[in-house]
């Protein structure tokens, strides 16, 4: 006998608890950012960082409420992060794979050869009814060869102007060091970032005033350098510029150390302004000075950085990137009232491409940054120079 | 020819001769695998950049001496080099040549990307001893770290050589290397030669992963691979099988490497370097030092 009303009483119970959950579970929606890099390899580190970078910001939009969407329903943003394994075949599968699914938008990828190829299989033009290529938005956190976006209108990047960042160090060393007439370039000729920018710190040395001495090349993967430092030391030049990543720049500056050479003035690749160099070598690289789009000298550039650090990860200037990018994505999504729904993810990406293409200025952690009509950005920089054993802010262009 | 540019040659040919100490290192361990047991270990020299990763990660938040460090990493070689053999070699048919190398390219590959995994792809500052020596001679200037790198890499030779010509286990290893069912026939366990050859190559490989880190100044898991290709390059100019071979050769490699990149610069350098080794295979296939082929 009290079985029965013990089962009925359940029954509604749980019937009770469906009825009252299904509005609630309908209200608390979810939408996912999909972020692409590479996670192995000897580049793997920019992965993890722009992974930890994307989910530190997801979580800061989620505590302050989550993201309005387009039919006044709020929802909160999950990351996804997919490795490409800095190869542009990989690269080009996995945004592909992306492009499968009901994502809008897609944030990478690492590697400049990776973005080249994968924004070629965009559509170029947007409406261009005889282009079959892929109508699906990226915006580039990492991948820094210049003019990359320019590729395609649904390629965007958040990355840095390195020719901006190098003319305006060059006119300061000018200003600052009218007695340096001279100097000595060092480049990692088999890497496309440090080649490209090597490029771009000899013009702009050229351009104010200074004597370029030589060249001195190595290889990604070198492990000596006695012959290109002894090159470096009978030019004896005033500057030496390093175009490589912290590998071979630490492998390079052991051996200066060791055969005596010492530049008046170090000037180095922005990528090497991170924590990689500091731990390779942090007394040899005493003093180089190199411009960033990121420092932890803001308060909202501090937040970020401790918020990066939880999720394991390490804030530069290319994770910065990633971090300001899921604020600009919340904001277009809610200023193009993005739905995010099964049926609607065709108009929800060209509104997506639309609302990118569209702003003129958006928020960076160091301060606004201006968008251009290529679809690149202006980033606040500053020059960094390393002082036992850290990054120390010397000069704030903007300042 | 200016007298700087010859100092600057002979200089440049011996900081090659020194460094590539570590390659005549990684030479012999190659070429004993191979003459032992006639197989190519490509995963050679990613094991010994791994023991000496593995050097590091054992004794991270330590400030532990070079020679401690050091001393981790042959030990952590000797087990990598056990594992490899386990792995890589035992369970798989030593009959069909190639399953054997494609299973050590496996493992490379692997090594390579626990190393990534374990690092973040990050480099890793490898401590030296004599780093801040510079020994001059003359005009010329001997750097103080890669003496000792060409010492400790001189006397593991002598104790390899000891190890191989004085020893119960020499003398196993050498009958296995040349006749191993006759070695069989007379009690010889072939799986306890081989392990052990493994094992002792792990230890030496150890000593050549910590040696290069300590001639860089760092380690990074970029070396697995250039380190792989000087480790078979070392090898066949040396002669497969033959130790005095790989050691002749591998310095040999070093100096010329170095003087290649003098006069023809970075993006040539390899090309001349494989161009020699293109022609050792075609017109002295053996190798520097080609070994006996063994008595039937």
């Amino acid at each position: 006998m009290l079985k029965r009303p013990a089962a009925l009483i359940a029954s509604l119970g749980v019937i009770a608890g469906l009825a009252l959950a299904s509005p609630a579970s309908a209200q608390e929606r979810t939408i996912k950012i999909t972020g692409f890099g590479a996670k192995s390899g000897v580049v793997r580190v920019f992965g993890i960082n722009s992974e930890a970078a994307m989910k530190a910001a997801a979580e800061e939009i989620n505590k302050a409420g989550g993201v309005t969407l387009g039919d006044g329903s709020k929802a909160k943003i999950t990351v996804e992060f997919l490795d490409d394994r800095c190869n542009a075949e990989e690269g080009i599968s996995v945004i592909r794979r992306i492009a499968s699914s009901d994502a809008f938008v897609a944030v990478g990828p690492t590697c400049s050869n990776v973005a080249e190829s994968l924004f070629g299989i965009l559509q170029k033009k947007v409406g261009d009814a005889s282009d079959t290529g892929l109508q699906f938005p990226i915006i580039a956190d990492v991948a820094a060869k210049g003019g990359l976006a320019k590729i395609s209108e649904w390629a965007f990047r958040n990355v840095p102007s390195e020719f901006e960042m190098y003319k305006s160090l060059f006119a300061w060393v000018k200003a600052q060091h009218p007695e340096l007439k001279t100097i000595y370039g060092g480049v990692e000729k088999d890497f496309a970032h440090s080649n490209a920018t090597y490029g771009v710190i000899k013009a702009q040395a050229e351009a104010n005033g200074l004597q370029v001495l030589g060249t001195s090349e190595w290889l990604l993967a070198d492990t000596t350098f006695s012959t290109q430092v002894r090159e470096m030391k009978r030019a004896n030049a005033d500057i030496v510029a390093i175009s490589a990543h912290p590998f071979t720049t630490c492998g390079l500056l052991k051996e200066m150390q060791r055969q005596g050479v010492k530049p008046k003035l170090l000037i180095g690749l922005t990528s090497s302004s991170s924590i990689e160099t500091l731990q390779g070598c942090a007394e040899q690289a005493e003093g180089i000075i190199i411009p960033t789009s990121f420092a932890p000298v803001t308060p909202a550039a501090i937040k970020a950085a401790e918020q990066v650090a939880k999720f394991g990860g390490s804030a530069d200037l290319h994770s910065a990137a990633a971090y300001e990018i899921m604020f600009i994505l919340k904001d277009v999504i809610e200023a193009q009232k993005i739905m995010a729904k099964p049926n609607t993810v065709a108009a929800d990406r060209e509104k997506m491409r639309a609302g990118l293409a569209a702003l003129k200025e958006t928020n960076g952690l160091l301060g606004k940054i201006g968008r251009t009509a290529d679809r690149e950005a202006i980033k606040p920089f500053l020059y960094v120079h390393a002082l036992r054993g850290s990054w120390q802010v010397l000069y704030k262009p903007s300042s | 020819m200016d007298l700087l540019d010859f100092i600057d040659i002979v200089q440049t040919i011996a900081d090659g001769v020194l460094f590539g100490a570590t390659y005549a290192i990684l030479g012999i361990g190659f070429t004993l695998i191979f003459g032992v047991m006639h197989k190519i270990n490509l995963s050679y020299a990613a094991a010994s950049i791994g023991a000496a990763y593995a050097s590091l990660l054992i004794l991270a938040g330590i400030k532990a001496p070079a020679l401690l460090v050091f001393a981790l990493a042959a030990v952590a070689g000797g087990v990598i080099g056990g594992i490899v053999y386990l792995v890589a070699f035992h369970f798989i048919p030593l009959a069909n040549p190639l399953a054997t190398l494609m299973s050590t390219v496996g493992l490379l590959l692997l090594i390579d990307e626990i190393i990534v995994h374990a690092t973040a792809g990050v480099p890793l500052a490898y401590p030296a001893l004599f780093s801040s020596v510079i020994v001059p001679a003359g005009p010329f200037n001997l750097r103080g770290d890669l003496m000792f790198v060409f010492g400790l890499g001189c006397v593991c030779m002598v104790l390899l050589l000891l190890l191989l010509y004085r020893t119960r286990l020499g003398l196993a290893t050498r009958a296995v290397s040349q006749q191993p069912t006759a070695a069989q026939l007379c009690g010889i366990g072939l799986t306890r030669v081989n392990v052990l050859t493994f094992v002792v190559t792990g230890v030496l490989g150890g000593v050549a992963g910590a040696m290069t880190g300590a001639a860089i100044g760092m380690l990074s898991p970029l070396l697995s691979l250039p380190l792989t290709v000087k480790g078979l390059i070392v090898t066949v100019i040396g002669g497969l099988g033959s130790i005095p071979g790989a050691i002749i050769a591998g310095l040999l490699v070093g100096g010329l490497e170095n003087l290649f990149q003098f006069f023809r610069g970075v993006s040539e350098r390899d090309f001349y370097v494989m161009l020699l080794l293109f022609a050792f295979l075609v017109f002295r296939p053996g190798g520097m030092f080609a070994p006996d082929q063994g008595h039937d």
